[in-house]
């Protein structure tokens, strides 16, 4: 077993494993390695070794090769509805180049109710929802009157209480107080002073 | 001149219908006289002719025909169809909806501007919604132009006597204000 990895392993694990003749044959093989070596680059001029390369995929043999496996359509079964078929390209057989006139006086008709119709159904809809509107407008304008009524009415019941307490409550201190306090008042008179 | 196409006259009748009620059928079926009338296309415009005429148009090359009966308005570059004020006769026989000025509401209007709350003597109508088409008319019944409804008719009772219930689209007075370009194509 040993001599058989020895042997395919090579020098380097000849010496460390210690035969004398594991270390001879290594170095006779290193010596034959650097006369061959030495050989090679003194000898006959030879053509430097060209490297196998994988050819590369735009070679004309390779494309040669995936042009002979194309498939149709109908091979790949493809659904129908994964086609793009562009609005233009296909045009329907049989059937009128161009414009397509309308010079008859029903067709006229029929386009004329059609537009008739989708009109009036636009005006009614605006219209109910004016109307709707309308409503909801009235309503809040008159919940909003309402409101004030009720504020202005509140305000004015504290007016009442307030007046009735300032005359019920003040009857008797009242002339007192107000001679009181208009006797300061009149006591000092307006003086102008001219510097 | 040629017919319109499908597209073309559903979308012609569309801006037609934004002022006429039903009657409108009335412009495409023969007349009592047996006379028919119908649309047709020379450019961008379309011309409303009495159909033995649109006939013998066909003797002219388009280039050299400029004008055959009555203009109703051209479409534009982008597929939509302008009104001009030269359909207002055909429009006024139709209207839907009608409003009638009084006369201190005529000048202004002949001049370009919009009709106010208080030059308006009265509507066709109880009730009309926003944004659609009216023809104005002056007190002794003729049309003098037309445009859309600034608000709901019903809306406009509240409204100041200042403020604007119609937006003008086209007046008469655009025959002398517009005369250099009105017909030019």
């Amino acid at each position: 077993m040993a001599p058989t990895k020895g042997s395919s392993k090579g020098s380097s694990k000849g010496p460390s494993v210690g035969g004398a003749k594991g270390a001879k044959s290594s170095g006779l093989g290193s010596a034959a390695t650097r006369v061959s070596k030495s050989s090679k680059k003194d000898g006959p001029k030879r053509p430097p070794p060209k490297e196998v390369k994988s050819k590369p995929r735009t070679v004309q043999e390779n494309l040669k090769k995936k042009k002979k496996r194309v498939y149709t359509e109908k091979e790949l079964d493809l659904p129908v509805l994964n086609q793009i078929t562009p609005v233009g390209v296909v045009k329907p057989k049989g059937k009128k180049k161009g414009k397509t006139f309308v010079d008859d006086q029903e067709g006229m008709l029929t386009i004329l109710a059609m537009v008739n119709a989708e009109k009036e159904g636009q005006i009614e809809s605006k219209i109910m929802k004016a109307r709707q509107l309308e409503e909801i407008h009235e309503a809040k304008r008159n919940e909003a009157e309402a409101r004030m009524k009720e504020r202005k009415n509140k305000l004015e019941g504290v007016k009442d209480s307030l007046r009735k307490k300032k005359k019920g409550g003040n009857k008797e201190s009242e002339s007192t107080s107000i001679k009181e306090t208009m006797k300061p008042s009149r006591g000092k008179k307006k003086t102008v002073a001219f510097a | 001149m040629r017919s319109l196409t499908e597209e073309e006259t559903r979308t012609l009748f569309t801006k037609l219908a934004v002022y006429t009620g039903r009657s409108l059928n009335t412009l495409i079926t023969p007349a009592e006289d047996g006379t028919l009338s119908v649309f047709r296309l020379q450019g961008s415009r379309v011309y409303y002719v009495k159909k033995d005429l649109a006939n013998l148009s066909v003797s002219f090359p388009r280039d050299v025909l400029l004008s055959m009966g009555t203009m109703v308005g051209k479409f534009t570059k982008t597929g939509k169809f302008r009104l001009n004020l030269t359909a207002l006769d055909l429009l006024a026989q139709h209207a839907r909806y009608k409003v009638w000025i009084k006369s201190n509401g005529v000048m202004p209007l002949l001049y370009g501007g919009s009709v106010l709350k208080a030059h308006v003597a009265r509507w066709s109508a109880e009730d009309a919604p926003v944004n659609s088409g009216v023809i104005i008319l002056d007190e002794s019944d003729n049309p003098l132009g037309f445009g859309v409804t600034a608000r709901g008719i019903s809306e406009m009772r509240r409204l100041e006597p200042t403020s604007v219930v119609v937006h003008r689209q086209a007046d008469t007075g655009e025959y002398l204000r517009e005369e250099d370009t009105l017909f030019t194509t």
